[in-house]
C-alpha cells in the first residue's frame, strides 16, 4: 500500500508517457506521481506491455488497415515483406500473395473531394460480404488511401474476383460508391512449387 | 558499498507478506531502523515495489531494457544504502528520494557509455527485476484479436504512435484530424485495449 499524494491516472494518460509527444512537464507529472501510487505503477506497465505487443504484432503485419506511407517506410526498415498493388477507381488487377509475403498494400486512388471519411466493404461475387471497415478517415486533398490486409487473411480467400466498393460514411442509401475496384484473387502461390 | 548492497537486490529469500500493505514510508522506517541487513523483508518490499517504477523511468529515458534492469538495480542499491545509513531524513518520502535518484544515475548512464560499462563491471548479476503482470497477456496473439476490434481510425492511431513512433501532430495531419483529438481517440484506444485483454483472459 502506498499514499497517493494526486489523483490517479487513466491508463490512456498514462500511456501517453510512452509517446513522442509527451512534454517534459507532463513526464515529470506522470513519474512523481506513479513513483507514489503503486496501482498507476501498474497501469503504466501495462501500458508499456501494450506498445510493445502492438508493435510485435504490426512487425508480422498482422493486421488490416487502411495505413500512411511513414508506415510503409517503417515496414521497410523491419524487413515486412510487402507485396503491392495500384489500381484506379474502376480499376481492376490479377492479384495473389506469395508464401513468403506478410502483407498485402494496394493503393486505391480516386477523386475523394469533399469527402472526410469512407466506409470499405469487400464483397465475393456471389454478393458475400467479405469484410467491412467504417470510417476510415480521408484527409483533405488526398487522391489515394492506403490499404494493408496480412497475407495470412488473403491467403483463405477463394480464388474468385472480389470487388471492393468505397462509399462516403456520409452516404445516403443508393447513392453510388466513391470508387470501386476489382482483385481477380488467383490465390495463394508458393515459390517451393515451381 | 556495493557489494553489500547487491545482495539486497537478489533476496528472493526473505517473506515480505508482513510488509506488503504497509506504506512506503513505513518500510523505509523499518530499514532505516534496524542494524544494517537486519530488516531483509522490508527490504525486500521496498525493492519489489521500486525497482520496476524505477525499470520503467528506465526504459522511457534510456531507451534500453538491459540499461533500464541496470538503472533499477543501482539505484534500489544506493537507496538502500542510504536507508541503512540513516542518510535519508524523511522516510515518508522515499518515493521522491528513488525518482531523483534515478534521474541522477540516469543521467550519469546517458552521459558515457564507458560509464555505463563500468556499472556492468561493478555491479553482480542479480534477479530480474520483479514484473508480477503476466506478460503474456499482452503478447501478439492475444494482441491481434482486440486491435482487430478496434474502431479504424483508432487502431491506426494505436499503429502509428506506437510502432512508427509519430506524434499526435503527425498522425493528425495524416489522418486530417486535430492533435488533441488524436490524443482522445489514443487514450480511449488504449482503455479498450486493455479492456479487451483482460477480458479474453477472464473468458
Amino acid at each position: 500500500m502506498t499514499t497517493r499524494p494526486s489523483p490517479c491516472l487513466s491508463i490512456g494518460e498514462l500511456s501517453d508517457y510512452w509517446t513522442t509527444d509527451i512534454s517534459l512537464d507532463e513526464i515529470e507529472h506522470i513519474e512523481a506521481h506513479v513513483f507514489e501510487c503503486s496501482a498507476c505503477t501498474q497501469l503504466l506497465a501495462d501500458a508499456d506491455l501494450l506498445r510493445r505487443g502492438i508493435g510485435d504484432v504490426a512487425r508480422t503485419g498482422g493486421f488490416q488497415a487502411f495505413v500512411t506511407d511513414s508506415l510503409l517506410n517503417q515496414f521497410a526498415r523491419d524487413g515486412v515483406r510487402v507485396r503491392t498493388y495500384a489500381m484506379d477507381a474502376g480499376g481492376s488487377v490479377q492479384c495473389a500473395v506469395w508464401d513468403d509475403d506478410d502483407v498485402l498494400v494496394t493503393r486505391l486512388r480516386a477523386d475523394f473531394s469533399g469527402v472526410t471519411a469512407i466506409d470499405a466493404v469487400l464483397r465475393l461475387e456471389t454478393g458475400e460480404e467479405w469484410g467491412r471497415t467504417s470510417d476510415v478517415p480521408v484527409p483533405a486533398g488526398s487522391h489515394e488511401l492506403i490499404m494493408a490486409l496480412p497475407a495470412e487473411f488473403v491467403r483463405r480467400a477463394p480464388e474468385v474476383p472480389i470487388r471492393l466498393s468505397l462509399r462516403s460514411t456520409s452516404a445516403l442509401p443508393g447513392d453510388a460508391p466513391l470508387a470501386e475496384y476489382t482483385f481477380d484473387h488467383r490465390g495463394a502461390l508458393s515459390r517451393r512449387s515451381k | 558499498m556495493v557489494r553489500a548492497a547487491a545482495t539486497v537486490a537478489c533476496m528472493p529469500g526473505p517473506d515480505t507478506a508482513p510488509f506488503v500493505d504497509r506504506p512506503d514510508g513505513d518500510l523505509a522506517r523499518e530499514v532505516a531502523s534496524a542494524p544494517a541487513g537486519q530488516a531483509a523483508a522490508a527490504e525486500g518490499e521496498l525493492y519489489r515495489r521500486f525497482a520496476r517504477r524505477v525499470r520503467l523511468f528506465g526504459v522511457k529515458h534510456l531507451r534500453d531494457d538491459m540499461a533500464a534492469d541496470d538503472l533499477a538495480q543501482q539505484v534500489m542499491l544506493i537507496a538502500i544504502e542510504r536507508l541503512r545509513a540513516g542518510e535519508i531524513r524523511n522516510p515518508d518520502e522515499i518515493g521522491s528520494f528513488i525518482l531523483s535518484t534515478s534521474r541522477m544515475v540516469a543521467t550519469g548512464l546517458r552521459r558515457t557509455e564507458r560509464r555505463r560499462e563500468h556499472l556492468h563491471m561493478r555491479i553482480e548479476p542479480g534477479e530480474p527485476v520483479d514484473m508480477p503482470r503476466d506478460e503474456r497477456l499482452f503478447d501478439a496473439d492475444r494482441i491481434k484479436p482486440c486491435l482487430a476490434s478496434m474502431r479504424e481510425r483508432e487502431r491506426t492511431i494505436l499503429l502509428l504512435t506506437y510502432y512508427v513512433e509519430r506524434s499526435a501532430t503527425e498522425i493528425a495531419a495524416a489522418m486530417g484530424m486535430t492533435a488533441g483529438a488524436v490524443r482522445v481517440a489514443r487514450h480511449r484506444a488504449v482503455a479498450a485495449m486493455r479492456d479487451c485483454l483482460d477480458a479474453r483472459r477472464s473468458a
